[in-house]
């Protein structure tokens, strides 16, 4: 008997069991009041996080120990891998990344039911009870149909290895925050579901809901945004974002979640939206579940799925069960979804933050059946065809663009309206803003219309954002006679949710120029030349200097191939790139690429190399990509928003539980 | 004698000739149809032309994507088969095929999944007009949400004949006063909050 095996099956079988007392102690508790029975379904799906944090730190044991008698880890591990790749094989395949996912959103399940569930009675039971059935599904899958604790008959002397494509660092932390951000989604779900279920149909949920959709929104962006830079970095095709059908699965459940965290306030501040809201954080949920559905069916072809089995249809069955029974708790309370307040007038904030959400809708809608077409063609004509990024381009560019626009509006609109002239008066100078920078970027020669659009917009974002916090900051200055740099913390103080969301536009309109000027403007070129030979490329003189061998001896690679590249500019040395190939021992097939960047704020010169033969004639492209470093500029600064928005430089203790300022109070039953 | 001469130097020409005709025409063939499919470029004579540019392969390439990897487009892939494709590709530029055959022949090949591009016709047409009706349909409920909120707002302002708005608009500096306020408020002396 394998004791490790028998002790992590036997942890998640015992999580399943506390998961199943979470539902029934809700149930009965909430139908007989029951205080001890409420509690015992709380303590339940604390137990269920122990649970299976003790499974995980089982498997992780197992990884480190090379115990090759477990199947999973002679599938993803061996024993020349460092210990932090052991971290990577950890989540990867099957079993590993159900296991990961499972239990960090029992963590956050657990983290959800200590610090808010006290805080809600009218719907402690429900999310409770809703909770323990999630975690329920996802146990049942990892128990039964891709268990990591499977023994195999035949112990091997040593591991396959982990997948040559994840051998890389940017794995350490792109998965964990992918699927950490996947799972998050679930505690919004969970509350809308109370709501449902409890009939509290008030702000109360959505108050409650937002700084979880804020950290699910963070997370999930922060995963994309790290796996961007895994493909720019790993798979060597010189772009950052290949509209691969999981990436799309990736990115589907993040846009209904910026869309309620959006709308929100609008529900919050006017009591409108009620319905929308709802069904904004029920699609995240489904879609974050038809992710792992599309990622584990092997339905949908794609780079990244590295761990297909039969537990496919399971989540499909999942996901039809989480949509049926979303559709029907919310038409059962749709005649008492109504709104509490006026809606003033159409020119206001509340248009543009309405508008915002159904465009993130719209994008999703194109990117689901972007994903799904190859499935349909295939299934109804027999033909497999490729939805690739020449569509995804075409369609979503002129989105994109309305989603700058509305950026724009949305910031210079104010709540309720106001008279027309007030509204010409506001617009007056980031019209002229847009406008001038159109005509100078047509004059400096950007000809694309979507370019130049996008280009201009991010301009004018950049405007918008930059006077609103200068009107705030001299406010503030005027008020308490306060320097500069402290007027501006005191925004980020004062109002961290509106401030932050200012700084995530800003991040967005960085990173939309970044894609304008590395795709639009992108350059490449190949080569094939001899130790000793240069080439040139944008104004760079490359020579190839000579073929380097490494055998670094670690995670199974069996030798690495250097492509030594001196790039001077007008005899001036600029950078030493080394691209190259990598070699595995246990899969001779599928080397991988060693990617070369040298980058600056203005281009990226990106270099791999994709072969060579016996005399070391190497074949190498070059990718000038301009503007390329701004995507993770705009990235830093999109996360430094989302992160202010929390109110971690909020001063005032006070404000900080008050229902105005961002963090949630506790509730009174309702009457 | 010198007819004679003449006669042997007709006879060695036209050999030659006939030679280079029987040599040369296979081995263009060969080229344009390395597994015997047709291709509407083969059947075309290959008038003489420069030899393409890597840009024009590039581009080309770019439009294709390799038939046994996952999306990987054929000009990054390093797959065996993905460098005779381009190979071949380079090819049959020489040889004065457009790039509209080059894709077609491999289409024919390994099946639609190999063009980067989804063609715009056919049964590909259901994808886009998912995609219009996707957009179009989310415009129209946005738009009968805003108007279903504003008439269910003047209804409610009807009914309560009383009730006008009397709050003021929005205003420029609306962030700026509830932030200065909320700075006075700081400042007061405690007995005055």
């Amino acid at each position: 008997m394998n004791v490790i095996a028998t002790l992590g099956a036997s942890a998640l079988l015992t999580a399943l069991a506390a998961s199943v007392v979470a539902i029934v102690a809700s149930a009965a508790g909430h139908r007989f009041a029951n205080r001890a029975l409420l509690l015992a379904g709380r303590r339940a799906i604390i137990a269920t996080a122990l649970l299976t944090t003790m499974a995980t730190v089982t498997l992780a044991y197992a990884l480190i120990t090379n115990d090759f008698s477990i199947a999973h880890v002679a599938s993803v591990s061996s024993r020349n891998m460092q210990l932090e790749m052991k971290w990577a094989s950890l989540y990867s395949g099957q079993p590993g990344s159900l296991l990961f996912w499972t239990w960090s959103m029992s963590l956050f399940m657990a983290a959800f039911t200590s610090i808010t569930v006290p805080k809600i009675p009218w719907g402690a039971a429900h999310t409770v009870a809703t909770m323990g059935a999630i975690l329920c599904g996802f146990l049942v899958a990892l128990i039964f149909l891709a268990s990591p604790f499977r023994v195999s008959p035949i112990t091997p002397a040593d591991g396959q290895g982990l997948n040559p494509l994840l051998v890389d660092p940017g794995m350490l932390i792109h998965p964990p925050f992918l699927l950490t951000g996947l799972v998050s989604t679930s505690i919004p779900f969970v509350l809308g579901v109370a709501a449902l279920l409890s009939g509290r149909l008030d702000a109360a949920w959505v108050r409650h809901a937002r700084g979880w959709a804020l950290t699910s929104f963070l997370i999930l962006s922060i995963g994309n945004m790290l796996g961007a830079w895994w493909a720019y970095t790993v798979l060597g095709w010189g772009g950052y974002w290949g509209w691969d059908p999981v990436e799309n699965s990736a990115i589907l459940p993040l846009l209904p979640m910026i869309g309620f965290l959006h709308t929100l306030i609008v529900q919050e501040r006017r009591g409108m939206l009620k319905t929308w809201n709802l069904v904004l954080v029920l699609a995240a949920f489904a879609l974050a579940v038809f992710g792992t559905f599309n990622v584990r069916s092997g339905l949908v072809a794609s780079v990244h799925s590295f761990a297909q089995s039969n537990v496919g249809p399971y989540f499909l069955g999942l996901m039809g069960l989480t949509v049926l029974a979303s559709v029907i708790l919310i038409a059962w309370r749709l005649p008492r979804l109504h709104a509490e307040a006026d809606f003033d007038a159409l020119a206001s904030r509340e248009t543009g933050l309405i508008l915002n959400s159904y465009l993130m809708i719209a994008i999703g809608l194109v990117i689901l059946g972007g994903t799904l077409f190859p499935v349909f063609s295939e299934l109804l004509r027999d033909i497999r065809v490729t939805v690739g990024p020449p569509f995804y381009n075409d369609v979503t560019a002129p989105l994109l663009v309305l989603l700058l626009l509305l950026i724009v509006v949305g910031t210079v609109l104010p709540w309720r309206g106001g008279a027309t002239g007030h509204h010409v008066r506001r617009f007056r100078k980031p019209l002229i803003v847009a406008a001038a920078s159109w005509i100078v970027l047509g004059v400096l020669g950007m000809h694309s219309l979507y370019a130049l659009a996008a280009t201009g917009l991010c301009v004018t974002i950049g405007y918008v954002t930059f006077r609103e916090y200068f009107i705030a900051a001299r406010g503030l200055r005027a008020a308490r006679g306060a320097s500069w740099p402290s007027a501006v913390a005191g925004i980020f103080g004062r109002d961290p949710r509106r401030a932050g969301g200012y700084l995530v536009h800003l991040g967005v309109a960085i990173m939309a120029v970044a894609v304008v000027g590395s795709t639009v403007y992108q350059q490449q070129t190949r080569h094939i030349v001899s130790p000793g030979e240069t080439f040139e490329v944008a104004g760079y003189a490359f020579h190839y200097n000579d073929l380097i061998a490494k055998r670094p001896g670690i995670n199974g690679i069996e030798v690495e191939g250097l492509t030594r590249l001196e790039v001077t500019r007008d005899g001036r040395n600029v950078a030493v790139l080394e691209p190259g190939r990598r070699f595995f021992t246990n899969f001779p097939d599928q080397p991988t690429a060693i990617v070369a960047v040298d980058s600056t704020l203005a281009r990226d010169l990106y270099v791999f190399t994709q072969g060579w033969d016996k005399d070391r004639k190497a074949e190498i492209q070059v990718f000038v990509n301009p503007l390329a470093k701004w995507l993770w500029i705009g990235g830093g600064v999109y996360t430094l928003g989302g992160l202010l928005a929390f109110g971690i430089l909020r001063r005032d203790p006070v404000r900080a539980t008050s229902p105005a300022s961002g963090a949630a109070p506790a509730d009174a039953e309702p009457a | 004698m010198r007819k004679a001469t003449r006669r042997r130097l007709t006879v060695i020409v036209s050999l030659v000739a006939i030679g280079l005709v029987t040599l040369g025409a296979p081995r263009e063939v060969r080229a344009q149809t390395p597994t015997g499919t047709p291709s509407p470029a083969a059947t075309r004579p290959a008038p003489a032309r420069p030899t393409p540019s890597d840009a024009q392969v590039l581009a080309v390439e770019q439009q294709l994507l390799c038939p046994l990897c996952v999306n990987e487009r054929l000009d990054v892939c390093t797959l065996a088969i993905c460098n005779d494709m381009k190979q071949l590709i380079r090819e049959r530029l020489a040889a004065g095929s457009t790039p509209d055959d080059i894709i077609l022949f491999f289409e024919t090949r390994y099946g639609p999944k190999v063009r980067a591009e989804l063609p715009r016709r056919g049964f590909n047409l259901v994808l886009f007009g998912w995609v219009g009706g996707a957009i179009g349909l989310t415009a129209v409920a946005a738009g009968c949400a805003l108007y279903s909120m504003r008439r269910d707002s003047d209804r409610r302002l009807a009914r309560a004949a009383s009730h006008t708005s009397s709050r003021p608009p929005g205003s420029d500096d609306r962030w700026v006063d509830a932030l200065v306020d909320e700075a006075h408020e700081d400042d007061a002396p405690r007995g005055t909050r």
